[in-house]
């Protein structure tokens, strides 16, 4: 077969690091058609799952408990950075119900965040678990430590991880250049914008159980993005051979980018399990999840940026750095999705006495957004020039374009405050925009087998996850489609890694990478169901149409389950794979967002907000509203609400619990339109949930500025910040 | 948590014996710990900054759930009658808006399905170093306020100095407007007071908001009936709408003759003080005057006068002199 070579995006636990090569057959095959063609995809569906969830009948890895099981914990580290100068287990492995306490670092060891582990606990009861975790005698030399940026970026900083605080320098563009270009701009902003660390908050907290009991097979129990992405090291852990141990991804609350691989709390299941030859759960606590379960980084990035009366953006320099705790995270370079005639961008991480950073939910992006589009905004309003006019000068695709114009109608952007603060009464309503990009193509890792039964009987088995992005009701919908058939024909398989391969849920690629290999199993099946009935109707295999339930050719027509009653007793099998041209990549959001700030407060309060985002070809378009939503919301927590809040002299978190690190609840969810962008015509797939979170953030950030003139470059917005700018902006007008 | 008993009481009498500490006097946080609601005791159990050896349950005393008129226009809350039943009740709606208001402003629907008016009272602090469990400040026996140099844009502007949190409670504020009078009964028998009585500052005993003493439990809150209760409110401020304490609050209360003119006035601060903070100056101010806007802008300027704010919380004065404004203009209309 001839053979092609085509780009596809290389996403390493959900972060995107530029493009592969790859080659891949030059075949026909499959195609999806026009957007608008479909019967059952591109229109609103029902999660399939929705009643499993909503009733409690889903089992998430936290309600699994095969017999036997016994409760793992840590004993977390209380200190920034500390020596272990004594460490005796011996009181905690005489109490009652516990089977094993291991220490994790030993005496002379250093811890180097709050919330490290330092021993591992297996017990009868959580109850027990704990106890013993507090009965450990340990105890700590207190080392220096830094929890700010300003205090690992100061020359005699604590060596944190790599050197002093800081890691690998990344820079791009003419800093020279650059800095002369701003000399002629007819407005320049300098401007710091910082965002804090976040937490993933998923409603289910890290969880793993290993089920074995001895012999030479396993099953590992995960809360995962990546059903594949735990035998490997669960099998190295448990001493078993990879082939013998199973992982199983039923249901899983949520990850946005945490639930990578074993971790450390799989790591411990699995080495307690195996001491104790008997099944060992790791569930974190919240607080543990807090501490110790990774996190968003924040961000602290400086600019210098000029642009022109005619709107043109001149010059753009930019130095970001990123809190990282101990990890090594960058954002996204800047000037983000603007083309400046000049820009240069340094970029390093900082490391600080926190756990390390991990992705969430578009890596780097939010962060990024967020200080871009401020900065945009300040320019915009310095030289007078409409926002969205501003913005759609210099982003050269008309996807933003389409989108600006889609959303300030939705909006209703003429109505915003004419002149910042202005308006009479304390409440003053705002509007502000933003743009966002993410990549969110497919790959060939999915395998797809779609089997169909002698009594008409349909199942699609691959061994991906349900992040909770709505996998379950695609799969059944596109191979629905194919044959005919309704949702409800067709049973999913799903989250075992005895099943066909699939990717990690990373970088918005689930989708991308899943939907061609279930498209093409699904045509496979077809094609062989053809075959095999064509002769029954008299017909060619090519012309046999598949449509109600029925099997139709050369006028004849025969129920599916009649046709199905042709099939040898085993069935038909058939597999597929991803096919390029099936999905593609890179897609464009805008958010804007409509706010009502109390001047006499500092309450901001969202009114409104609008997203458009496209995605190629919707397959759920009620799944994808969903999306667009959570995207809203979460960029406006981050944007009001969250960040985690540490404190400098004693290095430890204040606020590790759902009372203190403040999520949006419902009293904060504003009307929210999500628009699906049915400009985009490409008759293609493409992951779009990391593209609908980004924009949103700078849109609350700007709204809030329209409506009350105070200009918040710390996240998160809260009313200290405004009533202390309404101070500052009442003291400059004397 | 630790480990506790648990002891169901059959009658005050016996909750009050089983909440005597044994071996006489212990740390107020080692001591034997009432429970209605459960809603605040058990985060603070469950984080280690209380180890009461025994959890007394007050639940099985019969009649301390009780809402009653008291025959004079008064009223009378059990101390286990929950925050649902006092904001949903037809006559605390109707005559006591506020406290109605400060009721429905507490927590969650099913916090305040749980969550008692004693236990309300009674709730201990939620200031973010207070609730570290490995950092023994000031009110927990410790030597120093980790709040009043570090992280304080929630904690007191008021009647801080040795500790600087902030109470905690909504319904207390909108009490102490009402000149409620609360019922203690411990081994010593019972006593009545003034709520306003019942808090107490950091710098007459900084481990306790409250002067119970071990072994004393809260049997009955009771509002005396006054023109005051009619024109009652409670406004609160929250950085989120939808569960937290308050940033700042106000419980207000005015007396207004027929032609508007204000005979007597109450205002008590929440969210800003380490008690219920009443501030008599802007009361007296408000006597024999009718609220036009500038007499609302003197008022609520008053009612701030003497705050002592730290290095992040300065922006609770023009917060807590709008809900002052507010509440008055509220009561006025």
């Amino acid at each position: 077969m001839a053979k092609k070579k085509i780009k596809v995006p290389k996403v390493v636990n959900g972060v995107p690091q530029g493009e592969v090569e790859i080659e891949v057959d030059d075949t026909a095959g499959p195609t999806w058609g026009p957007n608008d063609k479909h019967r059952l995809l591109n229109k609103p569906m029902k999660r399939v799952d929705g009643p499993a969830k909503t009733t409690g009948a889903a089992i998430y890895t936290q309600d699994v408990r095969p017999p036997g099981m016994l409760q793992g914990k840590f004993l977390l580290s209380p200190h920034a950075h500390a020596k272990i100068t004594k460490l005796d287990l011996e009181p905690a492995q005489k109490l009652s119900g516990v089977k094993a306490v291991v220490a994790i670092v030993n005496v002379g060891g250093e811890v180097r965040y709050e919330g490290q582990p330092v021993a591992a606990i297996a017990a009868e009861t959580v109850e027990a678990a704990n106890d013993a975790a507090r009965a450990i005698a340990v105890e700590y030399e207190e080392l220096p430590h830094a929890v700010t940026a300003e205090d690992a970026l100061k020359p005699n900083a604590p060596a944190v991880a790599q050197g002093r605080g800081q890691g690998r320098q990344q820079k791009q563009g003419n800093a020279e250049q650059t800095q002369a270009a701003l000399a002629s701009c007819d407005a320049v902003v300098e401007a710091e914008y910082r965002t804090p660390i976040l937490h993933h908050s998923c409603l289910e907290t890290h969880s793993i159980v290993a089920d074995f009991r001895g012999g030479d097979e396993a099953t590992v129990y995960a809360s995962t993005q990546g059903t594949f992405t735990i035998p490997k090291d669960a099998a190295r852990e448990l001493g078993l051979d990879q082939s013998k141990v199973t992982s199983v991804v039923q249901h899983m609350g949520g990850g946005f980018g945490s639930k990578f691989g074993i971790g450390i709390a799989g790591q411990w299941a699995c080495r307690l399990a195996k001491q104790l030859g008997t099944p060992v759960k790791m569930a974190l606590t919240r607080r543990d999840e807090f501490l110790a379960a990774g996190n968003g980084p924040g961000s602290i990035q400086k600019f210098k940026a000029g642009a022109n009366k005619d709107g043109t953006l001149v010059a753009v320099h930019a130095v970001q750095h990123t809190m990282s705790g101990i990890g090594n995270s960058n954002v996204a370079g800047q000037p983000y999705q603007y083309k400046a005639q000049h820009a240069y961008r340094e970029a390093a991480p900082v490391n600080t006495n926190e756990d390390g950073s991990v992705a969430l939910r578009a890596p780097g992006h939010p962060q990024a957004s967020f200080a871009m589009e401020s900065l945009m905004d300040e320019l915009a309003y310095k030289l007078g020039l409409d926002p969205v006019e501003f913005r759609k000068k210099n982003l050269k695709d008309p996807a933003w374009h389409r989108q600006l114009d889609a959303g300030a109608k939705a909006i209703g952007w003429e109505n915003r405050n004419k002149t910042p603060g202005g308006g009479a009464g304390p409440l003053k309503r705002g509007m502000g925009c933003g743009v966002g990009a993410w990549g969110g193509g497919g790959n060939a890792q999915c395998v797809v087998d779609v089997t169909v039964a002698q009594d008409g009987s349909v199942t699609a088995a691959v061994g991906s996850q349900d992040l909770g992005t709505g996998t379950r009701t695609y799969i059944r919908a596109i191979v629905a489609e194919e044959l005919g058939l309704e949702i409800d024909d067709i049973v999913e398989k799903i989250g075992n890694s005895k099943l066909g391969n699939a990717n990690a849920s990373g970088g918005s690629t689930t989708t991308a990478s899943l939907a061609p290999a279930v498209k093409d199993a699904a045509y496979n099946a077809r094609t062989e169901m053809a075959k095999r009935v064509a002769p029954l109707l008299g017909a060619q295999p090519e012309a046999v149409v598949f449509d109600g339930r029925k099997v139709l050719g050369n006028g004849k027509s025969l129920d599916w389950k009649q046709a199905c009653a042709a099939l040898p007793a085993g069935g038909l099998s058939a597999r597929g794979q991803w096919k390029p041209g099936l999905s593609a990549s890179g897609v464009h959001g805008a958010s804007f967002a409509e706010v009502e700030v109390d001047v006499e407060t500092g309450h901001v309060r969202v009114t409104k907000m609008c997203h458009v985002q496209d995605c190629g070809l919707p397959l759920n378009r009620k799944a994808l509203e969903s999306q667009i939503n959570g995207g809203m919301i979460q960029s406006m927590g981050m944007a009001l609400y969250e960040g985690r809040v540490m404190d400098p002299e004693l290095g430890v978190m204040l606020n590790p619990g759902f009372g203190d690190y403040k999520l949006p609840g419902c009293l904060e969810i504003p009307q929210l339109i999500p628009i699906i962008d049915d400009g985009d015509e490409r008759q293609a797939v493409i992951g779009m949930a990391e593209g609908a979170n980004v924009p949103g953030v700078g849109a609350v950030a700007n709204a809030v500025y329209n409506a009350c003139g105070v200009r918040v470059r710390q996240l998160p917005i809260t009313p200290d910040k405004i009533l202390n700018g309404l101070l500052q902006l009442q003291q400059q007008r004397g | 948590m630790n480990a506790f008993e648990w002891a169901n009481a059959s009658s005050v009498e016996d909750a009050v014996k089983l909440l005597k500490p044994a071996g006489g006097k212990v740390d107020p946080d080692e001591a034997p710990r009432p429970i209605g609601g459960g809603q605040d005791l058990l985060t603070s159990v469950k984080a280690y900054i209380v180890h009461p050896p025994r959890i007394v349950n007050l639940k099985t005393i019969q009649g301390l759930d009780h809402i009653t008129a008291d025959g004079q226009g008064g009223l009378k809350l059990g101390a286990l009658a929950t925050l649902t039943q006092v904001e949903e009740h037809a006559d605390i709606k109707g005559k006591f808006p506020g406290l109605a208001e400060a009721a429905s402003s507490v927590a969650t629907p099913q916090i305040r399905n749980l969550g008692t008016v004693g236990g309300n009272l009674c709730q201990r602090p939620r200031c973010w170093y207070f609730r570290l469990e490995n950092y023994n400040c000031r009110k927990k026996g410790g030597s120093e306020c980790f709040a009043k140099e570090a992280e304080n844009k929630y904690n007191a502007i008021f009647g801080g100095g040795k500790s600087n949190y902030v109470h905690p409670s909504d319904l207390a504020p909108m009490l102490v407007a009402l000149d409620a009078t609360v019922t203690i009964i411990g081994p010593d028998g019972k006593r009545d007071l003034p709520l306003k009585e019942f808090f107490v500052l950091p710098s007459q005993d900084v481990r306790r908001e409250t002067v119970l003493k071990d072994g004393e439990i809260v049997t009955e809150i009771q509002v005396p009936a006054s023109p005051l209760n009619a024109k009652s409110t409670y406004l609160k401020f929250k950085e989120r709408d939808s569960l937290d304490f308050a940033i700042s609050a106000v419980a207000a209360a005015l007396e207004l003759a027929a032609d508007k003119t204000v005979r007597q006035a109450r205002i008590v601060l929440g969210g800003v003080a380490t008690i219920p903070w009443r501030v008599p100056a802007a009361e007296e101010f408000l006597v024999g005057k009718k609220l036009d806007d500038q007499v609302l802008a003197q008022a609520a300027k008053t009612a701030l006068d003497g705050a002592k704010p730290m290095s992040q919380n300065a922006y609770k004065i023009p917060l807590t002199q709008t809900l002052v404004r507010r509440a008055l203009a509220k009561l006025n209309a």
